[in-house]
């Protein structure tokens, strides 16, 4: 009798006990506040942020859309920019963010009236200065080569008509106009250095080339390593230097994932094929993504 | 006094969505006069307000409303491609990019419109007609999904002053294929002496941007006799030797040209407008280009220019072919579409209805400062069209209404519009001008890859 009457009840107060957590602890009328607050915030992310990613995927999932992505030639030269704009934007523009950034901790009036000056590229618009460097590189009629001409007679060259100067142009521009945004943020990750420590580095003789090497790059190591995969990651959509500098060309030799992406989908009117060639960054992107969250985490224990 | 409690407000509100579908006839009602229409945006805003002048005097005479979208060109067909893949379309669009209506008819995605064609049946030109249509492989038949309002050609225009600069005059420009355009390689020749140094004869644009280069080398095709290269029937003839022989021409000429230093080196890497934008900076003699845009975008700023100095090569003045016979001009025609899923196709049809009447289409290529031609030859005849005052419109309408003419080719088979997307043609024109090979290999290399995109839409 006690036997069946433990083996009964036993379910039952699993069940509650399941029940009690799924409520959190809250009870009665505070859960169903809870959740008249929390549904909401799941509603704008199953439709902003679940479906889109679903919908990109199930549109990118025919295989046969990577067979006729992988043989045409417009997309195997694309990977190659896409990996030397990567490449070569990324780490040039961060280093010579953390150059500048060490310039600008200066002390002095003169190094904020620079300051000043030298975030001017990054707060103006950008698709109009793309444009304006588009024509200036014109090769019959553009600035550069009328400079080149009526100060040395020098006939330069059709900037934008080779695979290589045309790239070449895209990455100067690109950074050109993000290289200010990530020396203010490495500038600022360097105010957040106590001065107590550099202090305490300049008694032990770390000064100049030593203190940066010992003290300062160690502390804003993993600041630097964020900012370049965060950097990474927003490159690989950019969509406007390479539209507006080069327009992916010459003759579609200059293209990257994200315009081939928009190419395929709208200018050849298939969309699932632009999806795919975007699709096919992932393997790159989800990996950045994943060390990014490690060190988000881990950040928070330094500095 | 009742007490609001959380529970009974949530009742309440549970109460009033169930209850929505029964309470709200009257907004239904209003919708069912609603339809939304989507068109792209001039070049100049006289096009605009033209457009949004019809919708005003539709909504005027019928009581119903149209809500128009006017979206700039590139964007607008970004918008059409998402709304027909998401499913989520207005009740009325019109073809941009021109293949639209094809692409998508393939894929039985318009309603038919052949009732709304039958009542101008008689007044359109044949090329607008079958401008309209499409195969559809689902019902596997060629249906008429479009109604034709407005048509292009690709005229060619002149800057008299450069001409005469060189010592020439626009009457001494030979009729015949080569002549003509090498004449303009003279005029360069000529500017040069005179210090001219970035000044270019000839605006072809061998690019891999926009739909310029297809239509550059489409005409230049037909100039050198490829008319076959697709046929009525929609099949393609690359081992016809006429076509093989006139690609060939096409691409030496125009891959030659560049190469010889008579086209703007930059050329190779134009988007759509940068032809416009140079030709209007005088930094060539002439440019091949559709529509009149070039010449309407400064009538009102510089009517000297539009007047005086700027020549539109329609007919008479566009070349024919080498031989002495006219060359037909190919017709870009932009047509109203319902997309299956729109939700008042009876407005809808009866706002095309009202559009389609020649009084009303009439005007609105007119205000729009014909920068667009008619689709109905009898339109060619108003004062409008035939002001002797204006130097580019009677040549204009003579080659893209009066003359012989004939539709895009992608109108036969749709594989033609992914040729043209694709940049094929581009393609070989560039080999030849930049990469220094031979004609021939590059058209055999372009036909084999034509070859493999008409593979893809085999009629059933």
């Amino acid at each position: 009798m006690s036997s069946s009457f433990v083996d009964i009840s036993r379910p039952a107060i699993q069940r509650r006990t399941f029940a009690r957590s799924l409520r959190g602890g809250l009870k009665g009328g505070e859960y169903t506040w809870a959740l008249a607050f929390v549904v909401p915030y799941i509603a704008v992310f199953i439709t902003f942020v679940a479906y889109p990613v679903v919908y990109g995927l199930w549109m990118g999932s025919d295989v046969n859309l990577y067979r006729e992505l992988f043989a045409d030639p417009i997309y195997q030269s694309t990977v190659v920019n896409t990996v030397l704009y990567l490449a070569l934007g990324v780490n040039v523009k961060m280093f010579l963010a953390l150059l500048l950034s060490g310039f600008f901790m200066r002390p002095g009036r003169w190094t904020k009236i620079l300051l000043l000056i030298f975030v001017l590229p990054w707060a103006v618009p950008q698709i109009s200065t793309f444009i304006s460097i588009h024509w200036m590189l014109n090769g019959e009629w553009g600035f550069i080569n009328n400079v080149l001409y009526k100060l040395f007679h020098i006939e330069g060259p059709s900037w934008l008509n080779d695979r290589w100067s045309a790239l070449g142009a895209v990455i100067v521009s690109h950074i050109w106009k993000w290289t200010p945004f990530w020396t203010l943020i490495l500038l600022a990750g360097r105010m957040a250095i106590p001065l107590e420590i550099r202090d305490t580095a300049k008694v032990d003789g770390a000064t100049g080339l030593s203190g940066f090497v010992h003290i300062t790059f160690p502390l804003l190591a993993n600041l630097y390593l964020i900012c370049t995969l965060l950097s990474t990651i927003f490159l690989l959509g950019d969509f406007n230097a390479v539209t507006f500098v080069s327009g992916g060309g010459p003759a579609n030799q200059g293209h990257v994932l994200a315009t081939v992406g928009i190419r395929n989908a709208f200018d050849l009117a298939r969309p699932p094929l632009g999806v795919a060639a975007v699709m096919s960054a992932l393997p790159m992107v989800i990996p950045l993504v994943i060390v990014l969250m490690r060190k988000l985490r881990t950040a928070e224990v330094q500095l | 006094m009742t007490h609001l409690s959380r529970r009974s407000i949530l009742r309440g509100s549970l109460a009033a969505a169930a209850a929505r579908p029964f309470v709200g006839p009257y907004i239904a009602k209003a919708a069912a006069t609603t339809a939304s229409v989507w068109f792209a945006q001039g070049f100049v805003q006289d096009e605009d307000v033209s457009l949004r002048k019809a919708v005003a005097d539709y909504e005027k005479q019928s009581g119903n409303k149209i809500e128009l979208s006017i979206t700039p060109f590139a964007p607008e067909r970004q918008k059409i491609v998402a709304a027909l893949t998401s499913g989520v379309v207005p009740d009325v669009l019109a073809n941009n990019p021109g293949e639209i209506l094809q692409i998508y008819g393939w894929q039985d995605r318009w309603m038919d419109v052949s009732d709304v064609v039958e009542t101008q049946k008689a007044q359109y030109s044949d090329t607008a007609i079958v401008s309209g249509q499409a195969y559809n492989n689902v019902t596997k038949k060629v249906g008429q999904y479009g109604v034709p309002i407005r048509a292009a050609v690709v005229p060619t225009h002149i800057w008299r002053p450069l001409v005469e600069k060189a010592g020439f005059k626009v009457e001494d420009i030979p009729k015949t294929w080569d002549a003509y355009f090498d004449f303009f390689k003279k005029v360069q020749d000529n500017l040069r002496k005179q210090g001219e140094r970035k000044v270019y004869g000839l605006g072809f644009q061998v690019t891999a941007n926009g739909v310029d280069p297809y239509n550059l080398f489409m005409a230049f095709l037909l100039g050198y006799g490829g008319q076959n290269v697709v046929s009525k029937d929609g099949n393609l003839h690359l081992d016809d030797p006429k076509v093989k022989e006139a690609a060939i021409k096409a691409t030496a000429y125009l891959g030659g040209a560049y190469r010889d230093g008579y086209v703007p080196p930059s050329a190779i890497n134009w988007n759509d407008a940068d032809d416009n934008n140079a030709f209007h900076a005088r930094l060539m003699v002439m440019d091949v280009d559709g529509t009149l845009s070039t010449e309407v975008a400064v009538k009102e700023k510089h009517p000297d220019w539009y007047f005086k100095e700027m020549v539109t090569h329609g007919t008479p003045g566009y070349p024919t072919d080498n031989q002495g016979k006219p060359v037909p001009a190919i017709v870009g025609v932009t047509c109203w579409m319902i997309p299956k899923g729109a939700k008042n196709v009876p407005v809808a049809k009866e706002f095309l209805k009202y559009f389609a009447q020649p009084k009303v289409v009439g005007e609105f290529i007119e205000l729009g400062l014909g920068r667009w031609l008619p689709v109905m030859p009898a339109l060619a005849k108003s004062p409008f069209w035939q002001d002797a005052k204006d130097p580019h419109l009677r040549g204009y309408v003579q080659m893209g209404l009066l003359g012989p003419t004939t539709p895009d080719y992608f109108v036969f088979n749709l594989a033609m519009a992914e040729v043209r997307n694709q940049h094929v043609w581009s393609m070989a024109m560039i080999d030849v001008a930049k990469e220094g090979v031979k004609p021939e290999a590059a058209v055999d290399k372009a036909f084999k890859r034509v070859e493999e995109i008409f593979a893809k839409y085999k009629k059933a």
